[in-house]
């Protein structure tokens, strides 16, 4: 078992740069999540750390050894991949075996592990079956147990749910959780899905252009967002943008559209300037109705329409030419309708640079 | 719904019209041959060339096959067929091992321009053979190759890679990078990966390459009459010899015996590799 430490590592095709200065850090036994969407560079960073793709500068030390230039087989990894590519022509024990055997392991240690893992895995029944005679949840059961019979000390997921089906999934994120608390084991995932990362990580680091937005606990990540990217990355429903320009002084506040928003309850970092162009987000879980009692500021606001979703109802509300939602009860928000009162709990609202898109 | 699938409407009568002429038009080259060759030649001389045999006799089989003569010596065409599989099994072997061994590694290797590249391999397949014949003489003379059996065999496999590579390149170029990735997790090399990964899965191509391969190199002609020397001569030049070279009365039964015992191996391959043929393509179809 042992973290990641990954220093300055730039990565570019041509006169495209993936990767741009990345440092990541990962303590032994955490599970690191790269979040992002596609064409972020979290999967170009996987296959870094992985030695799979040469990088063009930088370090990579795994466990405390520097790693920059060993081959894969050497950086003590193993990996699942998104096609779980499988050895089609092999059995799932030959699968399992396989990179044992190109190890030099005897014969009664292959044994030992391939059965360890696949009592583990619950796929000792289709041990002599070819992959193409498995279901794709199987599949993804086999291509983990081919990373867990290594005996590696860092494990590398990448998109390793994206082609399943949402039922089996969420069975198999489960299952992954359930390994990791387990085994203990350092995992570094790549996702595009914020509820996978939000549900798996021990920390997430999203990423954007190559670059990495923020680096954090799910909860810190979902509370405290640093960039404005990352705010509305994670969370569904999505957190509330409304722009706005800060006034300081006395009693400091936003003017918003077509309402003034005292300031003063916002967890800011340090002292904003007077006239700064910002953008407040609030979560829908954050605004309430007022005359149910809720606290916070008090705005004046239009019913637009409701979002049914099930546990919630999403309710869209206008302020002024601006919209901001809420997430309501079901049953109490069959019952708004017209002006309303709306309470901003701006103790949990963000508050972000217009220009820099960073957290004030 | 083809609710007329299997009634006999007019276009299907059509249909079947068109596939029993074409067979026709095929297979009666072939019938002549065959009764042609069940003959004597007294039955030859009556000049009734569909008529079936009276008495069939393989008399002209075993003649061709043993005594007919080609040039000065008469050991049938037997001879032939045995240069023709001491230069066949080699060079398919060989210009499919190498074949797949390059087409392999051009799989893996894809910088930019590499469509030029394999646009001008697959041109270089199509230039005619003649051209090379002069200076590949002088080459293998210079080399002691010329007139040999590993002469014969070397220019099999040199005109073989070509096509055996851009096969096999771009059999391997359709398969999921991420396998080859595995593998190299797993701590497999290039050859570990080729040999235990890549050939394994390559099976139905192999099969389309050994078809192409056994075809081709047992129906040269050209280059086992420059390259082979008289002692290896293929069974095609042999054919050529007992056909061509007759003293007296030509030996139509003979001939068509020759002719049809070279024919065999092709026609073998064809009929057994056939049904492998197809269901290698089905088995690689259906699921990745």
């Amino acid at each position: 078992m042992s973290g990641i430490q990954v220093r300055s590592l730039k990565k570019s095709y041509g006169a495209l740069t993936v990767l741009q200065e990345i440092g990541l850090e990962v303590q032994p036994g955490e599970f690191t999540v790269l979040l992002g969407p596609s064409g972020c560079g979290k999967s170009t960073l996987l296959s870094a750390i992985a030695g799979l793709d040469e990088i063009d500068s930088g370090t990579i030390e795994i466990g405390g050894e520097d790693v920059t230039d060993r081959e894969p087989s050497q950086r003590g990894i193993a990996m699942v991949f998104q096609s779980y590519a499988l050895y089609p022509t092999m059995t799932v024990r030959g699968n399992l075996s396989f990179g044992l055997k190109v190890k030099r392991n005897t014969r009664a240690e292959i044994e030992k592990r391939v059965s360890w893992a696949a009592d583990l895995l619950q796929i000792t029944p289709l041990l002599d079956r070819k992959p193409g005679q498995l279901s794709g949840g199987q599949r993804q059961r086999v291509a983990i147990g081919r990373a867990l019979v290594q005996d590696a000390k860092l494990f590398l997921f990448d998109e390793p749910l994206s082609n399943l089906d949402a039922k089996l999934r969420t069975e198999m994120r489960v299952e992954i959780k359930k390994l990791h608390r387990e085994l203990g084991m350092t995992i570094v995932y790549v996702t595009h899905d914020q509820i996978e990362a939000m549900t798996l990580a021990t920390r997430i680091a999203v990423m954007k252009g190559g670059q990495i937005e923020q680096y954090a606990s799910p909860d810190e990540l979902y509370e405290r967002p640093a960039t404005l990217f990352v705010a509305g990355f994670v969370g569904a429903p999505a957190m509330t943008f409304l722009p706005g320009v800060y006034r300081a002084g006395g009693s400091p506040a936003i003017e918003l559209d077509a309402v003034r928003v005292p300031a003063g309850s916002l967890p800011l970092a340090g002292p904003v300037g007077d006239g700064t162009e910002v953008i407040l987000g609030v979560r829908p879980e954050h605004v309430a109705l007022a005359e149910d009692g809720a606290v916070g500021q008090i705005v004046d606001a239009t019913t637009q329409f409701m979002e049914p979703m099930g546990a919630d109802t999403l309710g869209w509300f206008g302020l002024g030419s601006q919209r901001i939602s809420a997430r309501l009860a079901p049953q109490r928000a069959r019952t708004v309708n017209g002006p309303v009162r709306l309470a901003l709990d701006l103790r949990h609202a963000s508050l972000f640079d217009k220009a820099t898109e960073r957290r004030l | 719904m083809r609710k007329n699938a299997r009634g006999l409407t007019p276009a299907r009568i059509g249909l079947y019209a068109f596939l029993v002429i074409s067979a026709a038009f095929f297979l009666l080259p072939l019938y002549v041959m065959i009764v042609t060759s069940l003959k004597g030649m007294p039955e030859i001389r009556e000049a009734n060339m569909l008529a079936l045999p009276h008495t069939p006799t393989i008399a002209a089989w075993v003649k061709a096959w043993s005594s007919a003569c080609t040039g000065l010596s008469c050991n049938g065409i037997q001879v032939g067929f045995f240069n023709s599989v001491k230069i066949m099994f080699p060079s398919v072997i060989m210009s499919i091992a190498v074949g797949a061994v390059t087409g392999y590694a051009l799989s893996l290797w894809r910088p930019r321009g590499v469509a030029l590249l394999f646009g001008i391999l697959m041109a270089v397949a199509f230039v005619p053979y003649q051209v090379f014949l002069f200076p590949l003489v002088r080459l293998f003379s210079f080399a002691g190759l010329n007139s040999s059996l590993p002469g014969i065999i070397t220019v099999h496999t040199i005109f073989g890679l070509p096509t055996m590579t851009l096969i096999f390149r771009n059999y391997f170029a359709g398969i999921p990078l991420e396998l080859m990735k595995a593998a190299r997790v797993d701590g497999a090399g290039f050859w570990r990966i080729f040999g235990s990964i890549m050939l394994p899965m390559a099976v139905p191509i192999i099969v389309v390459a050994m078809i192409l391969q056994v075809t081709g190199i047992w129906n040269d002609f050209i280059f086992g009459l420059v390259f082979a020397g008289r002692e290896n001569f293929p069974m095609t030049v042999q054919l050529n010899n007992i056909v061509n070279s007759t003293q007296g009365e030509r030996e139509y039964n003979v001939d068509m015996a020759a002719t049809m015992l070279t024919a065999l191996v092709p026609l073998a391959v064809y009929f057994i590799s056939g049904r492998w043929f197809v269901r290698g393509i089905a088995a690689g179809a259906v699921k990745g």
